[in-house]
């Protein structure tokens, strides 16, 4: 697609404004991190040109095997999704896919997991001259690293930390996608920590029992209904911060993205939605208003 | 691999299974035994459907009456991503193939039943034989409704028909007769025999060559295209996805 033709389209989304480079994008319709693969999969079946980047990801400092089966268990409208990350680590996506996101006619933002501080770093060093890769989202951990008698503040202070991290060692505008329950406690400390835009929100986790393995799964919940969970946490963020913000959760069509940006979010990802239609995706990206005329 | 919407052509009850035909030229020389396309039935996930049959104008899947796909109608459009996966591969050279599955998992090898004077089937002197279970007799896929060149043998568990008892009893003297072996689950919800059948192959075979024996596993599937992660399966140096490097593993590979 010729820039004329998308400038056409759509005006110009940005979602980095206050970085030296930014990050222009000519739609705000792009997939969530950990639905997309690594840019390849979905290649036959969605049409990026329309969208207005790819979120590729999650990656880790190193190689990660990943949860043990069952990673998959249906839930009532949606789906509870654990793969521990897998992912065969930082440096050799890069050196998989770099050149293949070179040729990527939309941005690519690279999801970062920002389990630890030096988790974010390293990754972030890795990914810091990459040409091909136009942004990093950082995905930050949701329970604090004292686990069970941890409180808010530890949250709040882990959260810090990876953010503070993954800024000194990127040069790539940062996103910084918070966790849904604890996002509006977390948005002004991760903007003032070094995050140009927000992602609101990471999937929110759940337990499942999954009766043919006879054992209990928790992870990422995926569907329909954590649309008005993800839409009331948005609003709530855009009362406290002034930076651009990116609403992801439970979109499946041009309503829900469109409520998305309504509520404040200057561009959304799809997430659960691709995997259930991946013609949504383009189909969202195409009947989207321009995002000034929807505010 | 497409998205797109295909045509419902005909449904039919085919006991004990319903027979749902899909006009859908596109699929039918790709869509060949063990690979399969997911297809949208109302649930979030969306459902694995199996080519029972193909030719030009499309294919057939056998569901049970309870399956979503049954309570499909002639001409009802149902939007199908697919192919996907990688299916089973019978060699070229194979003459003895032997076919493992349940009376439920059945319908997944009919294509490869069906394969004499086609490709592999060609080879001169090849057969197929297939080791069938079910619990009783009256669950059994019916006999008359097979290829009349397969030969069948027979296990179920109540003993009222073939061989009473477990099918796994019949497994080690077709391990020896097969040159390729292609299971389906000989339990319908779960592949939980498998390092059973494994350990026969194991004992019976010295050094069987990698797809010697193949094995269908299925577990839930979100995206289909190895994007998510979470079709994960245990094999012998980690995990691999049933989407894109199943559903048909290396049975001697699978943990």
């Amino acid at each position: 697609m010729s820039e004329d033709r998308a400038d056409k389209l759509h005006p110009v989304v940005q979602l980095a404004p206050n970085h030296k480079v930014g990050l222009a994008l000519r739609n705000p319709a792009m997939p969530a991190a950990g639905c997309f693969g690594l840019g390849t999969e979905y290649a036959h079946m969605v049409d990026v040109e329309t969208l207005g980047a790819i979120v590729v990801g999650p990656v880790t400092a190193k190689p990660r095997r990943g949860a043990n089966p069952p990673r998959t268990v249906p839930v009532p409208g949606g789906v509870l999704l654990h793969t521990g990350l897998a992912n065969p680590g930082v440096a050799t996506v890069v050196r998989r896919y770099a050149r293949r996101w070179a040729r990527s006619p939309v941005p690519v933002i690279v999801h970062v997991a920002g389990t630890s501080p030096d988790e974010a770093a390293a990754c972030c060093q890795r990914l810091s001259g990459v040409e091909a890769v136009s942004g990093i989202e950082l995905g930050l951990p949701d329970t604090a690293s004292g686990s069970a008698g941890s409180t808010d503040v530890d949250l709040l202070d882990d959260a810090v930390a990876v953010i503070q991290a993954a800024r000194a060692d990127t040069s790539q505008p940062l996103i910084v996608q918070l966790p849904l329950d604890s996002a509006p406690a977390l948005c002004e400390a991760a903007v003032e920590a070094g995050a140009d835009a927000l992602t609101v929100a990471a999937p929110p986790r759940g337990t499942a029992w999954y009766a043919s393995a006879g054992r209990f799964v928790t992870g990422r919940l995926y569907g329909p209904f954590i649309l008005p969970l993800a839409l009331r946490v948005l609003r709530q963020v855009a009362e406290l911060v002034r930076v651009p913000l990116v609403g992801c959760g439970g979109i499946h069509n041009v309503e829900d993205a469109t409520a998305f940006l309504q509520a404040g979010a200057t561009a959304v990802q799809v997430s659960g939605g691709l995997w259930h239609d991946p013609a949504c995706l383009a189909r969202i990206a195409r009947s989207l208003p321009p995002p000034a005329a929807s505010q | 691999m497409l998205q797109t919407d295909v045509l419902v052509k005909d449904v039919s009850e085919s006991s004990p299974f319903v027979r749902v035909t899909f006009s859908a030229p596109h699929l039918a020389r790709t869509l060949v035994a063990g690979r399969f396309v997911l297809a949208d039935l109302g649930d979030y996930l969306r459902t694995p459907l199996f080519p029972a049959w193909s030719d030009v104008g499309g294919f057939d899947t056998l569901v049970p009456p309870d399956h979503p796909a049954a309570d499909l109608r002639s001409g009802d459009s149902v939007n199908l991503i697919g192919p996907l996966g990688q299916g089973f591969e019978v060699p070229t050279t194979a003459r003895r193939l032997l076919l493992v599955a349940s009376t439920a998992r059945l319908p997944v090898l009919l294509p490869l039943a069906r394969q004499r004077n086609q490709g592999f089937g060609k080879n001169p002197g090849f057969s197929v034989a297939l080791l069938l279970s079910a619990p009783t007799a009256a669950e059994l896929y019916p006999i008359r409704l097979l290829p009349p060149a397969l030969e069948v043998h027979v296990a179920t568990t109540d003993g009222s028909a073939g061989h009473p008892g477990s099918a796994l009893d019949l497994f080690p003297n077709l391990v020896r007769w097969a040159d390729c072996i292609c299971i389906a689950p000989l339990h319908s919800k779960d592949p939980a025999t498998y390092p059973a059948i494994a350990e026969i192959v194991r004992e019976v075979r010295v050094g069987p060559g990698r797809g010697f024996a193949q094995a269908l596993v299925v577990p839930p599937m979100a995206c289909g295209v190895g994007a998510c992660q979470g079709c994960a399966v245990p094999v012998a140096r980690g995990t691999k996805l049933a989407c894109t490097d199943g559903p048909v593993f290396d049975l001697l590979e699978l943990q």
